[in-house]
């Protein structure tokens, strides 16, 4: 194979020889007459920081809890290194689960939660203290080891749970929702270290998250996941540079849509004739019939303001600014193409670096304002 | 620290007074008054009691303080094996009540939120018939000639009908169907309180469902059994109509005791003195049980500091 072998490591799922850790075939799981889980089939690979990301009742937490064991699917298997676990209870599973509400025992201290699954495969006492030692040195817990749930702060509760949730050295960790109850500020910092214990364990994460910052900054994949379906599984970096669908492009990040018709093909780029009377020229990796309707997807930091707009000039657009969101780091235009009247026209976002003080800026409110991106700064997305 | 503002200060009196009012008024005079007449003699008057001080003349104060009565109930052992009897049953039935009322208490706690309400009903439902008329409706059930030995020959599980009525088995099956909501609705209000997430974070450390009831939803639920067992050991034990009713003449209990002193035979000193010892009994134990409970919270609360 001509696969690089960084690549191998690093990539597992791009080498064709490699044996998923957690292989989902084909798995339905219905509530009554709700698909909750619908026809999903998802290989995940050793060592991944796996993420499923949706907004609320998309079935990612649904899907968590059937590899954890909690749920039992109504279709389709699900295999653990190799074992077919589907039918095997959560007590039996090599996996453990960081609970989203934490699920510390209230009448257990600190040092009792992070020993009670040590206790359950009955470790011996001395080996057990030891490894709850580490284990609350490790998260930075052991001052707090003889306190009860209810005097720690979030936080702390939130590396408890951590703790507890490593101390049988699962080889697959299932996170739900991990960092939600912690502010921001918090979130950012863990965000960090769950990913340096993550490498440094060499365990297999698999987390659930409504929080596309999260999913893009900790994962090595991500499975975007509506209405029980998984809509794409790929990088974070291939998620938000190039997303399959419009639903996935809209989910993260903010895009600017264009729809169209398929004008004319040139090697891999596609001439598209968009509805706003305008040709935009897109690199296209797939091929496309002509006069297919698409859309194309640019994001608003891929826009930028353009000297020389034509009449006839592709991938360029004209409109007046609107509205002006100043964030400090970056400003993001809301620009108006068309007639404010015109019920065909639209608002284009562009986001522009703040270089110079806001005070010192040119492009204000109400000023035209001709923006243009390459070829290569979107992507063509079927209807 | 501010000072308390005088109406605020009224208000707190008025919060903590009133409950105290209350308690005096209705639980210390009227238990002074029965401390004071344990402490009589038997008389013919009325009250039936002797008076506790009088005047014999040249200024002389005569009081008379009887410890007889408790003499006698401490030291006739008819009265101490009323005693231990009353509280036999109400450890068993406690127990009975226990291990019949969790299950359900679980079950309606864990049942989906339309079903709760109607079985909750069920639980209720009895306590709109008089205690009285479903206590004799167990006479009906369980005599010589009752619907148990007619269906159950019937079944011909047995040829000739069981004497249950007017023994200890029928205070049994009677008591423990009367305090058996007792024992369920603090259960229950207790098991809904309960974080199902924890069983599967239980679970999920590799434990079975048996151990994990065993290590999580018991220590939980404790303060629901132990406030469930009270609020059916203290009452069986002074328990009058279920004995007197359903009894025999060797279900001897305290309550009855009590009653027969007072009614049948005029003797209020003797039925004050046994009731006084019955509170005692019953005050002595809970009132440690609550110092020993503060003080592992407080042994709890010094070790982790």
């Amino acid at each position: 194979m001509a696969i690089p072998d960084q690549r191998r490591t690093l990539e597992p799922w791009q080498d064709p020889e490699a044996a998923p850790y957690v292989r989902i075939e084909r798995v339905t799981k219905k509530f009554g007459d709700v698909y909750a889980v619908d026809d999903v089939s998802l290989n995940i690979y050793q060592g991944e920081f796996f993420s499923l990301l949706g907004s609320s009742g998309c079935g990612k937490s649904t899907l968590l809890r059937l590899l954890g064991g909690f749920e039992q699917p109504t279709l389709g298997r699900i295999y653990i290194d190799g074992t077919d676990v589907t039918d095997i209870p959560p007590y039996a599973r090599p996996v453990n689960m960081m609970f989203q509400s934490y699920a510390l025992f209230p009448h257990m201290s600190v040092e009792q939660n992070v020993a009670f699954g040590l206790k359950q495969d009955r470790m011996p006492r001395a080996e057990r203290a030891e490894r709850v030692g580490e284990l609350l040195a490790l998260l930075k817990v052991e001052e707090l080891r003889k306190r009860k749930p209810d005097q720690l702060s979030g936080g702390q509760r939130q590396r408890v749970a951590l703790a507890r949730s490593l101390a049988r050295h699962p080889k697959l960790l299932l996170l739900d929702e991990p960092l939600g109850a912690l502010d921001k500020r918090l979130r950012e910092n863990t965000q960090f270290e769950l990913v340096n214990l993550q490498e440094r364990l060499g365990i297999t994460f698999v987390t659930v998250t409504h929080d596309q910052e999260e999913a893009m900054t900790m994962s090595t994949r991500i499975a975007v996941m509506d209405v029980g379906r998984i809509m794409q599984v790929d990088t974070p970096t291939a998620i938000y540079e190039y997303p399959n669908s419009r639903f996935v492009a809209r989910f993260i990040g903010s895009v600017n849509l264009f729809e169209g018709k398929v004008a004319a093909l040139d090697g891999d780029q596609v001439l598209v004739q968009s509805r706003l009377g305008r040709s935009m020229r897109m690199r296209c990796l797939y091929p496309l019939a002509l006069g297919t309707p698409v859309t194309v997807a640019v994001r608003p930091e891929k826009i930028r303001p353009c000297a020389d707009y034509r009449e006839d000039g592709v991938n360029q657009l004209k409109g007046v600014v609107e509205d002006i969101a100043y964030l400090g780091d970056v400003s993001i235009y809301r620009v108006r193409v068309g007639e404010r009247a015109d019920p065909s026209s639209r608002i284009v976002e562009m986001t522009l670096t703040n270089i110079q003080p806001r005070t010192e800026q040119a492009l204000t409110w109400e000023q035209e304002v001709a923006m243009e991106w390459a070829p290569t700064s979107g992507v063509v997305l079927p209807e | 620290m501010t000072l308390p503002h005088p109406r605020r200060r009224l208000s707190r009196l008025v919060n903590i007074g009133v409950p105290y009012l209350w308690l005096g008024l209705f639980f210390l005079l009227p238990f002074a008054i029965v401390l004071r007449i344990s402490i009589a003699e038997p008389a013919l008057a009325q009250p039936p009691y002797t008076a506790l001080w009088e005047w014999v003349g040249d200024g002389v104060l005569a009081v008379q303080l009887n410890f007889q009565n408790f003499m006698l109930v401490v030291q006739d052992e008819l009265y101490l094996a009323a005693f231990l009897n009353s509280l036999l049953v109400a450890l068993v039935c406690t127990v009975l009540c226990l291990l019949l009322g969790y299950p359900m208490a679980y079950a309606i706690a864990t049942s989906s939120a339309r079903w709760r309400v109607p079985l909750l009903l069920l639980i209720v439902l009895p306590f709109w018939t008089s205690f009285l008329i479903r206590v004799y409706a167990w006479m009906g059930i369980l005599k010589q000639n009752g619907l148990l030995n007619n269906f159950l020959m019937w079944l011909g599980v047995i040829n000739e009908p069981l004497a249950i009525l007017h023994t200890q088995l029928a205070v049994y099956i009677g008591v423990v169907y009367s305090y058996l909501p007792f024992m369920i609705l603090p259960l229950y209000a207790n098991l809904t309180r309960l974080d199902f997430s924890l069983l599967e974070a239980a679970a999920d450390l590799g434990c079975r469902p048996w151990r994990a009831f065993l290590k999580i939803t018991l220590p939980l639920s404790l303060p629901g059994i132990i406030a469930g067992s009270m609020l059916v050991f203290i009452p069986v034990v002074g328990e009058f109509v279920i004995p007197d009713l359903l009894g025999g003449p060797q279900s001897l209990m305290v309550g009855k005791m009590l009653w027969t002193e007072f009614f049948s035979n005029k003797d209020w000193p003797l039925a004050s003195a046994l009731a006084v010892v019955l509170l005692a009994l019953l005050v002595v134990p809970f009132v440690l049980m609550q110092r020993l409970g503060q003080r592992l919270d407080d042994a709890a609360e010094a070790h982790t500091r």
